[in-house]
Parts: structure tokens; sequence; C-alpha cells
């Protein structure tokens, strides 16, 4: 097929083009040895040979605390405005592509989340490939997930090879042109293919709840929250309201949440329908392997690794769900 | 609306609680407006206990016979009794000698003066009243501070924080301090709400607002163990704080 290259040294010029459409965030080493996405200005170049960064594309579209409502006497309640400036994601890999197709699953669906819509449609998404390393699993099991971007670019030998996957992709590959060689090239295979798998998915049948494991879990589980809080799909949170000293204004304020929080299942009147850490560590197998609702049988582990990274004690989840499978369930 | 009726006092501490309240320069003019500052012995005087009080908020432990006195009696006259900073709500600094002689301990600082000649170990308030919420911190954060207070005009009380320092230090994507530096780092010990003002500046919790909700000591002493500081260490520090980490 006729692809698109991209020699290296022209990378520089192709983040400039790509500015001309908005702010470009993507991969950054900062001096602390974190990788994050973070802003690219210009002469910046992102660091696309890093594993994956410590948060996922899920804080641009949530963030980790923000006030989803206002409210005042004499105007009621409010949704905040949310500026429409587009914003280009670059370097995105194919599990984290993954994982925002999740989110849209979640709060583009029946009943759309205006904040995160808002922010989806100005998001342009660039992915890029990767190799995965020992923590990554997205090859574990094929994903009905879509690792979807407007434009990809895959690593070859001296540069990359560009491929479009949207209008605004195609849009964006017409203004690079005059970076971009055609060729005759195969387009190698990325880790994308794990993901967007049309094969009838293996339903996962709902755990025990006297089994051992979530005892052996919740024994070593520290409820730091690093594992929710980096996870791509990971997106319960938490919703409180706060009154202005004016007596008359009020806030709502959305920030994540962690299903090993003792906050997370308790209602009213302090009771709680997951008291101890082994039951919500079976809901959290459950949200992740078995799906609620609409998603249902939708495994929402996209492979990234990052919990597995982040875990202070090296709790697994894809571990255990191996073994949960491997026990005949 | 009906102005709130607060008695603001501090016992053994600082007054570094109550001068975070003062600080909140921005928002005082609005807070004489919604609050009547009717007891506050540390901003203004005279300071007399009349009446009852919609709200009591007491700064600091108990160490002092008379710091009993006026804690009962601001329990007696209030709807909510609040401990306000760590030293209130855990006992706090004043509390590291716990245990020791006193009378070895008040003659090393004070000598032959009668100064402080009944003292006691210090003890948190919930030790000797009712305390119906508290917020933490060595001093707590204005934003806390100023959202008890806009609470308070609609009688509600803080909600409790559930998670630990480590989850809003994550939230921040910052290098942990303990896992990549091998630094005593007690953020995972340790109730967040602070947005982990600390360590996303590279010092390592110190533990100052007390206890999280949810601990898991027995293994957070292993991970702390894999980074070489061992219980004694981690204990230490713990109950700079807070001497109810007995552990």
């Amino acid at each position: 097929m006729v692809a698109r290259f991209l020699e290296i040294s022209n990378l520089k010029a192709l983040l400039n083009l790509l500015r001309q459409r908005g702010p470009v965030h993507g991969p950054l080493r900062g001096a602390d040895g974190v990788v994050r996405f973070a802003s690219l200005t210009r002469g910046v170049l992102p660091d696309l040979s890093a594993s994956r960064t410590m948060l996922p594309p899920k804080k641009y579209l949530l963030y980790p605390r923000e006030r989803i409502l206002t409210y005042t006497d004499h105007e009621g309640y409010r949704v905040p405005a949310e500026p429409g400036l587009p914003l280009i994601l670059f370097g995105v890999h194919p599990c984290d592509l993954a994982g925002v197709n999740y989110l849209d699953k979640i709060f583009l669906g029946d009943d759309p989340d205006p904040l995160y819509s808002a922010r989806r449609a100005r998001l342009i998404l660039v992915g890029s490939s990767c190799i995965p390393d020992r923590f990554c699993s997205c090859h574990a099991s094929p994903s009905p997930l879509q690792a979807l971007s407007d434009l990809f670019l895959h690593t070859v030998d001296g540069g990359f090879i560009l491929t479009s996957e949207s209008a605004c992709g195609d849009e964006l590959l017409a203004r690079m042109q005059s970076v971009l060689e055609e060729c005759t090239m195969d387009v190698p295979e990325d880790t994308r293919r794990f993901f967007g798998s049309t094969d009838a998915v293996p339903v996962i049948a709902e755990p025990e709840a006297t089994g051992p494991e979530w005892q052996e879990c919740a024994d070593h589980c520290l409820g730091c929250g690093a594992c929710s809080v980096c996870c791509p799909t990971c997106s319960c949170f938490d919703v409180l309201e706060f009154g202005g000293l004016d007596g008359c204004s009020a806030e709502r304020v959305r920030q994540w949440d962690n299903c090993l929080f003792k906050g997370h299942a308790q209602v009213a009147g302090g009771l709680s329908f997951r008291k101890d850490r082994a039951e919500r560590f079976r809901y959290r197998y459950w949200h992740k392997y078995g799906g609620f609702g609409p998603l249902r049988d939708v495994v929402s582990c996209v492979g990234c690794g990052r919990c597995r990274v982040a875990c202070p004690t090296g709790i697994d989840l894809r571990q255990l769900a191996g073994q949960l499978d491997k026990g005949g369930k | 609306m009906r102005k709130i009726r607060l008695a603001i006092a501090g016992l053994t501490a600082c007054s570094g609680c109550q001068l975070s309240l003062l600080n909140c320069e921005d928002e005082l003019p609005e807070l004489v407006e919604r609050f009547e500052f009717s007891f506050f012995p540390l901003a203004c005087s005279p300071a007399e206990l009349t009446g009852e009080y919609d709200a009591a908020m007491v700064e600091g432990c108990l160490s002092m016979p008379h710091e009993k006195e006026l804690l009962l009696e601001l329990r007696a006259r209030s709807r909510y009794l609040i401990a306000l900073g760590t030293c209130a709500v855990w006992g706090g600094i004043a509390t590291l000698r716990n245990g020791e002689n006193r009378e070895q301990l008040r003659q090393l600082v004070y000598g032959q003066n009668p100064v402080a000649d009944a003292t006691f170990d210090p003890k948190s308030l919930k030790d000797l009243v009712q305390v119906d919420a508290g917020i933490v911190g060595c001093p707590p954060e204005t934003a806390e501070l100023l959202r008890l207070l806009a609470g308070l005009l609609r009688g509600a009380l803080p909600e409790a924080i559930d998670y630990p320092v480590c989850t809003e230090c994550n939230m921040r994507e910052k290098l942990c301090l303990l896992l990549g530096q091998n630094k005593i780092c007690l953020g995972l010990l340790t109730s967040g709400g602070c947005g982990a003002k600390c360590p996303s500046l590279s010092v390592p919790c110190e533990g100052c607002r007390g206890p999280a909700l949810e601990t898991n000591l027995e293994e957070s002493f292993d991970v702390y163990a894999r980074h070489g500081f061992d219980r004694l260490a981690v204990r230490g520090r713990l109950r700079r704080f807070c001497p109810e980490w007995l552990l």
C-alpha cells in the first residue's frame, strides 16, 4: 500500500504543523524520571520510547477533582463553561486509545456527560506504536475495545509511517504533505491488533464471594488508591457539594474515587454495601473483568500495566484473572 | 440570615490553626457578615463565655486543669464541638513525651517556677468530651477551614476523608518518594486532603494529618522494610503527630 513516511529529523516540523491546530501534549520525561503527558512546547520532542506515562489520557477528559455544577439562588444549577479549543494528544499507545474508547462508552453513552463530551470533542488523538514491556498485557486476550485514533505513527527504521483513521486525520495529513514522503511500504503490525476483536467474548463467570483470593488481595492492599488513579478505564467518582460562604451559592465537585476506599460503597447513615476490603476486591475484579450494565462482558483492563507498576505491594489482578479462569469457572 | 455564633479557643498548641483562619484575609469580611465571633481570645478581647454557641472550634490538646474546665464549658454551651487541627483530633506533638515522668519534664523546662505544676500527659479532645467533627492538619488547609465554616452556615459537618496522602500524590503524577527514592514518606498511612502538599515538593510526608481512615499497618511495615526502614524508624515518625499509633 501507499504509505506516508516521516523522516525522524522531520518530527519537529510535523509537531509545528500540528501546533497550527492547537496545543500539542505528549509523553515527556521529567527531571525526576517520571513520564507524563505534558505540553510539548516549540522545540520539545516527546519521549516516544517510554513504555507508559504515569497517568493515562483519562486526565484530559475527567479531571482528578473538578467542579461539575455551580449553584446560585438566582440562576439555579449551571454546568461550567468548557473552552472549545482543540487539544492534540500525541504519542498515545494503543492500550490508552482503547482506554479512551471504554470511557467514551460510559460518558458518551445513553446519558452523555456534558463536560466529558466537550473535552472529548476537542481532543485529537495521535497514536503511536510501542513495544510491550514485562508489565504490559495487551496481548493476554483479544479485546472488543477499539484502539481508535485520528492519526497513527508506526515507528520504522529512520522514522515513522503515518496513517489516518478519521476525517480529522485526513485533514491533518493533507496539511503535512510538505514533510511527508510517499513510499510503498508494508505497514508493520502493531499492538492495535490486540484490540477491536469481533470474536465472541468468552464470558467470565461471576467469581465466588467466599473464595480465599479476595482476602489474600485484601491482606496485601494498602488502600493507597494508586491502582485506580493510574488506570485508563477506572472512572468511578465521588460527588460532593460545598456551599459557599455567602450562604446563597454552592459548587458540586466530582473527584476520582477508588472502589477499595471505605466511602465508595457507603450510603446515608454510614451503612456500607462492602464493609471489608476483601469484598471490595471481589467487586473491583468483577467490575474490571465482568463489567456492569451495558458494558457487561467487556473486559475493561486494556493491559497497559500501570497498576502493576504502581502497586507498592505488587498486587496483580491480571494474574488473579488467569488463576480464576484456570480454576474452570 | 441569622449569624452563626462561634466560640474559637486554643488549648495546648501553637495557635497555628487559629492563625490559619485569621490568615484568610480575603474571606474575613464575608466571615464577619455571616458569623458572630463571640468568643475568640486570640483575635478579640474581652473574651468571655456568654450564652450558647452554634459551634465551638477548639485547637490544641488538653494538658492543664483549666483547659479541661474550658473544654467542658464549651461543650456544654455548644451544639457542635469541632476539633481544629491534628493536636485537637489526635493529641499531636505535645504528646511526644507522654508516659515519661511529668515532674522531671516540668523541672527540665521550668525549673522551680511553679507555672506548670499541674500539667498532665496531654490528651486529645475526645478523651474528655464528645467531639462532633474535626479537621486535621498541622495546620489544616485554609480551604478545609473555609469549607467547614460554609458548612456550618447550613448546619452541616465536614465529610470524612477516606483516602491517604498517596492518592492525591498519584493524582498529581508525582514521583513516589518511598518507592522511587527510598525516602521515609508517611503518605501511605496518613490521611489525605492536603493535596499531597509536601511530597509534591519532594519533601517526604511527615504524617501531620494523622492516620488515614483505613490503614494496613502490617503490610505497610513490609513495604517500608523493603526500602530500608525498620518498624522502629517508621513508628518513631508516625507517633510524632499521633500517640495513638501505639503499634
